[in-house]
């Protein structure tokens, strides 16, 4: 049968060659073609037609041959980049806690394909919260999944970078954001080392994201940035240039970022540095954050990457940085700008002025509920 | 009691007859009034301490008492146990020798329990860590960790020895490992963030020693280019015994090399003070200088000699206020001094103009500097020793 054939097949036809027992190269021509029309959005709505699709798909993952499985993943990957698919992905009871029952095997061969699964599914909050619901009724502790994220070598076949976004996106809950913020446990602790992670983009973005979510929390700002956690290096680092500076200057800095050697390297993604900025950012919301990064010469180190920056995204966000660092300290009743309330006869004043600090305020909080749009979280396979 | 010979009487009779006897006569050893604590003591039931060692002979009861505890014929499990209590009640005593001695008599037993073999381990590894003994401390917990893989005690011993061991990374694996186990564990969670901590601060030790280095480095070479462009030579001392090691071990070839001559300075004079030629900011080089006065078999040193001075700037310096305390025929004055500078090489003095400034005294073409230190001989003009000294050598006097 050629492909021609099927486009004038309905949709249950092409569902009764999705089986197990299919002749195996109908059940490849099949599959392959159903991956074809998941890479577009009119296939896609052709596809919502059935929701015994996903069941489908989901008992075709178990076929042996590799190539069927690999294609059925894919198509999953694509429903899932779509957000209108996600109702349809959800509604099979089945699919999100095999997912996740086969992404903690550390023999599983598609484990990284499912990471990106689960990364699109819980990229807006709606299926977000369904995503972590089936966590919590499969007893699938968030500890486990960092646990994996941090066990270099955990699966043999497959990096599990993608669960760096997949936490990110997580982070939209509060209930993530209270685990990894655990002051009794040391889980943030884990994840700071993989801001310099350099064998992927999609982890490092993935550890930033999630990093830059947290610091939302500004109550914790004190203890992120004391020495039981020490977040500020982590942020930093990947930010720090090779540029030589004096003894005194290097003094005050963060132990990490003394003396650094003349071959270091600044994060390569505009991205992700844009996050890093963003992240610090959000610490100098409070007072004590302010204070902190002040008296470690954070601004040392943003003085040397504006003169090398050339983004102009980045270099904004990183002069933004630099005026709460050397700016005057807001009077006492403006101190917590996240907490400010402008009274309405200032509002009009300011308007003018504090209309573009707004603006990226609303932005900031935006990019907290919507995952950035840049970061990799929807790793999109389209194959026609 | 009653004596036999009584025995056939009415017992009342010997019973009063006991109780007379028992009221004035005092039994074979009864206590004394004196000193019937010091007696009680000696009781295994009333003794308030334990004494440190048992010596059968004085405390048979108590010996006895002390086998009955290590009685052979318990199971190896009980026997193994009961030695681990004893140590644990020397450890809670502080007396960490001790302890050990009894946790060893716990393994020694061998039995089949690995549990308490593994506590066993881990104790002894305490006593260990309290004595200061670091080492023996880690093989023990390693041990224990292998027999119990779950016991968290294993894990926070063999962490906190490798803190004091300085080794930081097996510290933070050790913490690491634990919490994995047991991830609210207060004093895991503090061993892994002192460990980070340390492993942090010295990988910055490392780099700033490697910054400090490669400076001193450039200076070394900017000093050098400039000794060179000044054409001044420098007298390198042949390699002798101590110093071929030197060679093979110069990451940077000829600098060191050549700086390595300009290191002995504390071979020339007795009042070495570690002063060392330098280039200052402007560009101009600073040199130790001996000056040597054969007459009176005095030395000077200058530390920091500017190669723009002249030798008259510090004659005047040294000697025109006040004469040296040597110098007891008064004659040391600035301008009754002559300056020489000897070449070894040739056996001879070449007479030097004091006004002139070093800089030119150390371009001169048989000026070679000596372990750093441009030395110079100084005598008075016209004076009897002068005239002699010089005769007795090869000199080459100015026109």
């Amino acid at each position: 049968m050629s492909a021609v054939m099927f486009s004038d097949v309905k949709a249950e036809e092409l569902l009764s060659f999705l089986t197990l027992d299919t002749r195996p190269d109908i059940k490849g021509q099949a599959t392959e073609y159903i991956l074809g029309l998941s890479g577009n959005r009119d296939g896609c709505r052709f596809l919502q037609t059935n929701s015994d699709l996903i069941k489908a798909l989901l008992t075709l993952t178990t076929d042996p041959s590799i190539a069927i499985v690999k294609d059925c993943y894919h198509t999953l990957i694509n429903l899932s980049a779509d957000e209108t698919m996600h109702q349809l992905l959800v509604k099979n009871h089945d699919l999100i806690p095999r997912l996740f029952k086969n992404l903690l095997d550390p023999e599983y061969m598609f484990a990284d394909r499912i990471c990106t699964i689960l990364t699109n599914l819980s990229r807006h909050m709606k299926t977000c919260k369904e995503v972590f619901k089936v966590m919590q009724e499969q007893n699938v502790g968030l500890a486990q999944i960092v646990d994996i994220f941090c066990t270099e070598g955990y699966n043999k076949q497959a990096s599990l970078h993608y669960l760096g976004p997949l936490l990110s996106n997580l982070t939209q809950l509060p209930e993530t954001r209270h685990f990894i913020l655990d002051k009794e446990r040391c889980v943030v602790q884990r994840l700071l080392p993989y801001t310099q992670y350099e064998a992927s983009t999609v982890r490092r973005g993935g550890v930033i994201g999630t990093l830059r979510n947290c610091c939302f929390d500004h109550a914790h700002h004190e203890w992120l940035l004391s020495d039981a956690v020490d977040i500020l290096p982590f942020l930093l680092l990947p930010l720090a240039g090779p540029e030589e500076l004096s003894e005194e200057e290097n003094e005050v800095l963060p132990l990490d970022l003394q003396y650094l050697p003349e071959d270091k390297i600044r994060e390569e993604d505009p991205d992700i540095r844009k996050m890093l900025i963003e992240t610090l950012i959000l610490l100098t919301a409070t007072k004590v954050g302010r204070q902190i990064l002040k008296n470690k010469n954070a601004y040392c180190i943003m003085r040397e990457f504006h003169n090398w920056e050339k983004e102009p995204q980045v270099i904004a966000a990183c002069e933004k940085l630099i005026q709460a660092l050397i700016g005057d300290e807001p009077e006492p009743s403006m101190e917590n700008l996240l907490e400010l309330e402008i009274p309405e006869d200032v509002e009009v004043k300011l308007k003018d002025m504090e209309a573009r600090e707004e603006e990226q305020l609303k932005k900031d909080e935006e990019d907290r509920l919507n995952p950035d749009q840049a970061q990799q979280c929807a790793g999109i396979i389209r194959m026609m | 009691m009653a004596s036999p010979a009584q025995q056939g009487d009415d017992s009342d009779d010997d019973m009063d007859g006991f109780m007379e006897r028992f009221k004035k006569e005092k039994y074979s050893n009864a206590f004394s009034e004196d000193n019937w604590e010091e007696e009680f003591n000696t009781v295994p039931m009333f003794m308030k301490t334990a004494p440190e060692d048992i010596d059968p002979m004085k405390h048979p009861e108590l010996a006895a008492i002390q086998s009955i505890i290590h009685d052979d014929d318990r199971p190896l499990e009980e026997q193994a146990k009961s030695l681990k209590d004893e140590g644990n009640d020397y450890f809670k005593d502080k007396k960490y020798k001790k302890a050990i001695v009894s946790y060893t008599a716990g393994l020694k037993k061998n039995c089949s329990d690995s549990n308490v073999n593994a506590i066993l381990y881990t104790n002894r590894a305490a006593a260990h860590f309290h004595l200061g003994n670091m080492r023996s401390a880690l093989n023990d917990a390693v041990i224990a960790k292998k027999l119990k893989p779950d016991h968290i005690k294993a894990f926070i011993r063999g962490a906190s020895c490798c803190i004091e061991l300085k080794k930081y990374a097996d510290a933070f694996q050790w913490s690491e490992e634990g919490l994995k186990l047991q991830p609210t564990d207060k004093k895991l969670l503090e061993l892994r963030a002192t460990a980070d901590r340390h492993k942090r601060a010295a990988e910055r030790d490392a780099r700033k020693a490697k910054v400090k280095e490669k400076k001193q480095r450039s200076e070394r070479e900017a000093l050098l280019k400039s000794i060179e462009e000044r054409g001044i030579k420098l007298l390198i001392p042949r390699q002798g015994p101590k110093r071929s090691s030197d060679v093979e071990d110069d990451g940077d070839g000829g600098s060191s090399k050549a700086m390595s001559g300009l290191d002995l300075d504390g071979l020339c004079s007795a009042e070495a003070t570690g002063a060392k030629v330098f280039l200052d900011e402007q560009g101009v080089i600073h040199w130790p200088v001996l000056f040597l006065y054969p007459e009176h078999q005095q030395t000077d040193f200058i530390s920091a000699f500017s190669e723009t001075s002249s030798f008259m700037d510090h004659f005047c310096l040294m000697f025109g206020a006040e004469l040296p305390p040597w110098d007891t025929n008064r004659q040391y004055s600035p301008h009754n001094l002559q300056l020489f500078f000897e070449d070894q090489q040739k056996e001879s003095l070449y007479e030097v103009n004091p006004d002139t400034s070093l800089l030119k005294s150390l371009q001169h073409k048989r000026y070679f500097v000596k372990a750093g230190t441009p030395s110079f001989v100084i005598l008075v003009k016209g004076s009897p020793f002068c005239e002699k000294f010089l005769s007795e050598r090869k000199t080459h006097r100015l026109k």
